[in-house]
């Protein structure tokens, strides 16, 4: 019985990978976790120690970003790495508020139309450029000019109409209407300054040679492999978010691109890549109690993943249908059941910690099938003998459209909603799609669709909630309500912060109330990285700041 | 001779074009197009779409694109990337060196280990070698290669450490993937290898020659293996296809360079440009190699000489 031997062989490689899986270490250090509560924190040495000088952080993708240039390129992948070669003239603090960065002061005009800010005069940009008000006009205006044909930057930057330069440091941003979330969308890595001359050096080849005036310097891009960028000796202007005040402690910060899994969180337990970003939860627990290795986690700020009900569609137009829906899907059980208590459940329109979150939605909506049951009932939907529910001999369904591929395991929460209202008698068809765009936005053929947004400012909810001008593209919700539309209009434009605050958060009651959403998670930013690395940093929006980052020897 | 290379040379190139024209057309017909991954639809709104359509030329009718690609391409104008705005040629050619040395190295890995193999299990007949030699046939053929390529990786990567996860700089990047595409290949040859041998070994001729007196080995490696190897040059062409199309999968677990991972995320993406520009470039590989095999079997087999 030779083959025996080869069985054998296999059953070593099997127990190998058993062990590698479960990866076994007895003692289980305490992985720095911050979840949430304070976005804005790496993790705390126990001890604070001075930053070691030099070395190369490699930082592993899970995607590799289209380009980098921050005009063009809206993923997310790609932002990641804006914050390390551009600056921003403005930059938001975990409280939300506004502080100075390449731009020292600003004033805005009563009617809320101006805004002219005054520039640092000691920056320059990679490339010897000198930093003045022509290159925020020529940042800005690059966006708005249609040539360039920018997206996620164009929406962050409306309502800007023109740029003028007052002198060589003051710079005037004029709008064609007033808006709140202006300023705080100029702290969007999106909204970086690139450098004209190298814009006009490459053209379009700008995202493939990156010019900006941040902390590290691009050295090359082997596509798909890794972008390498340098360290800033000339560097010593981050805003008050960064400790470290001069030039970076790295030498060298090489993000490689890793889309396999299995490859990415590997290669930081084996100690061939020091830090990686998107640990799927079945692997969170095993990062944390490894003595290696450390885990951090920021919650993002937006929109979390919520699922929206088409209103267009019956019976969804029915506010009772609606809130059945409400009571009929058990978001705690999927959200345990899918991310392992890695990921916290949402419960409002609007992400945690952002500007007038409304955290007395928290546990609000229990879910209640006998309830749900009774509201279909009303409605005169009743249990026919397949246990579906029939009115007027049509079947009561609901068609679900996702995207494909399953990202964060969203196909599957699809799935088992599925399960869930069959319970209460709706067959749920999923329909699983990578055309979203026209099965979604130009046909309208769902009755419920998920989304999320990064996004910096609750004005985010406008485009979401507030009914469309005419002609204009419908919302995904297709809500339309003159009280949540009027409370929006003013929160975009309130200049009282705490009023403002107040604002939002009657939005987000009204959005509860009128059962426009199902929101099922906010989506947190993973980072394992091994014990050495310290000080590596995020924004409000999960974007890492790499500036206060080091490798202690 | 000169005249068969010359229709060979023809039929070649209306495999190329016809490829080209095939993956053109199914990319039409998908659904979904590039400024899906330019724009965020959730941003958007339906004027910008539609400028960008028009800007990208994505609007116009199936013939019109078609005419506008074939028309660029004859004039050795591979265009841009629709997301990024690379021009596809340099792209392609700078990450083509890393595919066709893990294309060439799972290639070796494929002939190595299967022919000797399948010679060994020939010869010891129903012995402990003819057995593991099946198994690494079955293994090689049935095991897909992204499970196997973790496997590999888990254990002598992560695990033990002995050659880097990722990357495509030097050598020893080039090993565990080289193995894991080089064993589907080897699944083929040692199945074949050892069915011709057996049949070649059963022949009169190797009867005649053991008579003449000849040593076992000198039938065996020098007038069986010879005889048995035709079959597996035909083989040739269609592994190196194999290769190509495996490149995608693995370059996208070891995280390497190459075209693989080009023509995979421009699939996504369906920047088109970019997709034709690869398939024209694997399609060219692929009639060369089969150009070659099919010259080479003259050399091989005098009894194809003499036909041609």
């Amino acid at each position: 019985m030779k083959p025996l031997s080869a069985i054998f062989k296999h059953t070593a490689w099997i127990t190998a990978l058993v062990l590698v899986l479960t990866a076994c270490s007895g003692n289980s250090g305490s992985g720095g976790t911050n979840t949430g509560s304070k976005p804005d924190s790496g993790q705390s040495p126990a001890a604070t120690q001075a930053a070691a000088q030099g070395g190369d952080l490699s930082f592993a993708l899970a995607t590799s970003p289209d380009t980098l240039d921050p005009a063009r390129s809206g993923l997310a992948v790609a932002i990641r790495v804006y914050r390390a070669l551009f600056d921003n003239l403005v930059v938001q603090l975990p409280d939300s508020s506004i502080k100075p960065w390449l731009a020292t002061e600003w004033t805005i005009s009563d009617d809320g139309l101006d805004y002219t800010f005054k520039l640092r005069q000691d920056v320059k940009f990679h490339d010897g450029t000198p930093f003045n008000a022509d290159a925020v006009k020529f940042s800005f205006e690059r966006i708005l000019d249609p040539a360039t044909k920018s997206g996620n930057a164009l929406a962050l930057l409306t309502p800007l109409e023109s740029v003028d330069v007052i002198d060589d440091y003051t710079v005037k941003l004029h709008l064609s209407k007033p808006s709140r979330a202006f300023l705080t969308n100029l702290s969007s890595a999106s909204l970086s300054i690139v450098s004209p001359a190298a814009v006009a050096k490459y053209g379009d080849q700008f995202g493939q040679n990156p010019v900006g005036t941040g902390p590290f310097i691009f050295v090359k891009w082997d596509q798909n492999q890794q972008i390498v960028l340098k360290r800033n000796p000339d560097y010593k202007w981050a805003p008050e978010t960064i400790e470290n005040k001069g030039a970076p402690y790295l030498d060298t910060l090489t993000f490689k691109i890793v889309t396999e899994e299995a490859t990415r969180i590997g290669s930081v337990q084996s100690g061939q890549v020091l830090a990686a970003e998107t640990v799927p939860p079945q692997n969170v627990l095993a990062l944390k109690n490894d003595s290696k290795t450390q885990l951090i986690q920021v919650n993002t700020s937006g929109l979390p993943y919520t699922l929206f009900i088409n209103e267009k569609k019956e019976p969804w137009n029915d506010l009772k249908a609606r809130q059945a829906l409400q009571y009929g899907i058990d978001v705690a059980t999927i959200v345990k059941t899918l991310y392992l208590g890695t990921y916290d459940q949402a419960w409002s329109a609007l992400a945690p910690g952002m500007t007038g979150y409304d955290a007395s939605l928290e546990n609000a909506l229990k879910p209640d099938p006998a309830k749900a049951g009774q509201l279909l009932d009303e409605l005169g939907w009743v249990k026919g003998a397949d246990g579906i529910r029939e009115k007027d001999g049509k079947q009561l369904t609901l068609n679900y459209v996702d995207g494909s591929p399953n990202r964060e395991k969203r196909n599957d929460i699809a799935v088992m909603i599925q399960q869930q209202l069959k319970a209460i008698g709706i067959k749920v068809n999923v329909n699983i799609t990578k055309d979203t765009t026209t099965v979604v936005y130009t046909n309208g053929d769902y009755d419920i669709y998920g989304n999320s947004q990064v996004n910096v400012d609750p004005n985010a909810l406008y485009q979401f909630y507030h009914t469309p001008a005419q002609g204009a593209r419908p919302t995904i919700a297709n809500y339309s309500n003159p009280e949540t539309d009027a409370l929006l209009e003013q929160a975009a434009v309130e200049k009282d912060d705490a009023k403002r605050a107040d604002l939002y958060k009657q939005i987000q009651q009204k959005i509860s109330a009128d059962a426009v959403i199902i929101p099922i998670y906010v989506f947190p930013y993973t980072v394992a990285a091994a014990k050495s690395v310290q000080g590596l940093k995020f924004d409000l929006t999960g974007y890492p700041w790499f500036n206060d980052t080091s490798i202690q020897k | 001779m000169i005249k068969a290379i010359a229709v060979k040379l023809f039929t070649s190139l209306l495999v190329v074009a016809g490829s080209l024209l095939l993956v053109f057309t199914i990319l039409y017909l998908l659904p979904g197009d590039p400024v899906d991954s330019i724009l965020d639809p959730t941003q958007a709104t339906p004027e910008m779409i539609a400028n960008l359509r028009a800007q990208l030329g994505t609007d116009q009718p199936y013939y019109v694109q078609l005419f506008h690609y074939f028309g660029h391409m004859a004039r050795g104008d591979f265009g841009e990337s629709l997301l990024t705005s690379e021009p596809v040629l340099p792209k392609i050619l700078d990450n083509f060196p890393a595919t066709l040395s893990l294309t060439l190295t799972s290639a070796a890995v494929s002939v190595v280990v299967g022919v000797l193999l399948g010679v060994l299990s020939a010869i010891h007949r129903n012995k402990p070698i003819d057995i593991i030699a099946r198994i690494v046939g079955l293994f090689g053929i049935s095991m897909p290669t992204f499970w196997s390529g973790i496997l590999l990786l888990l254990v002598f990567s992560i695990h033990w450490g002995w050659f880097p996860a990722m990357g495509s700089d030097g050598w020893r990047t080039l090993v565990l993937p080289s193995i894991t595409l080089g064993l589907i290949g080897a699944g083929f040859i040692v199945r074949m290898v050892r069915n011709s041998m057996l049949e070649v070994i059963n022949e009169s001729f190797i009867v005649t020659l053991r008579s003449k007196g000849l040593t076992e080995r000198a039938v065996m490696y020098r007038h069986a293996l010879r005889n048995a190897l035709i079959p597996a040059v035909t083989l040739m062409g269609t592994l190196v296809g194999e290769m190509l199309a495996g490149t995608v999968v693995i370059e996208t677990v070891f995280a390497r360079q190459g075209i693989g991972r080009i023509i995979s995320d421009a699939l996504m993406a369906k920047d088109f440009p970019v997709v034709q520009g690869v398939i024209f470039f694997t399609a060219i590989i692929y009639v060369a190699v089969n150009l070659i095999v099919d010259l080479s079997y003259s050399f091989i087999d005098p009894r194809v000489r003499r036909s041609a």
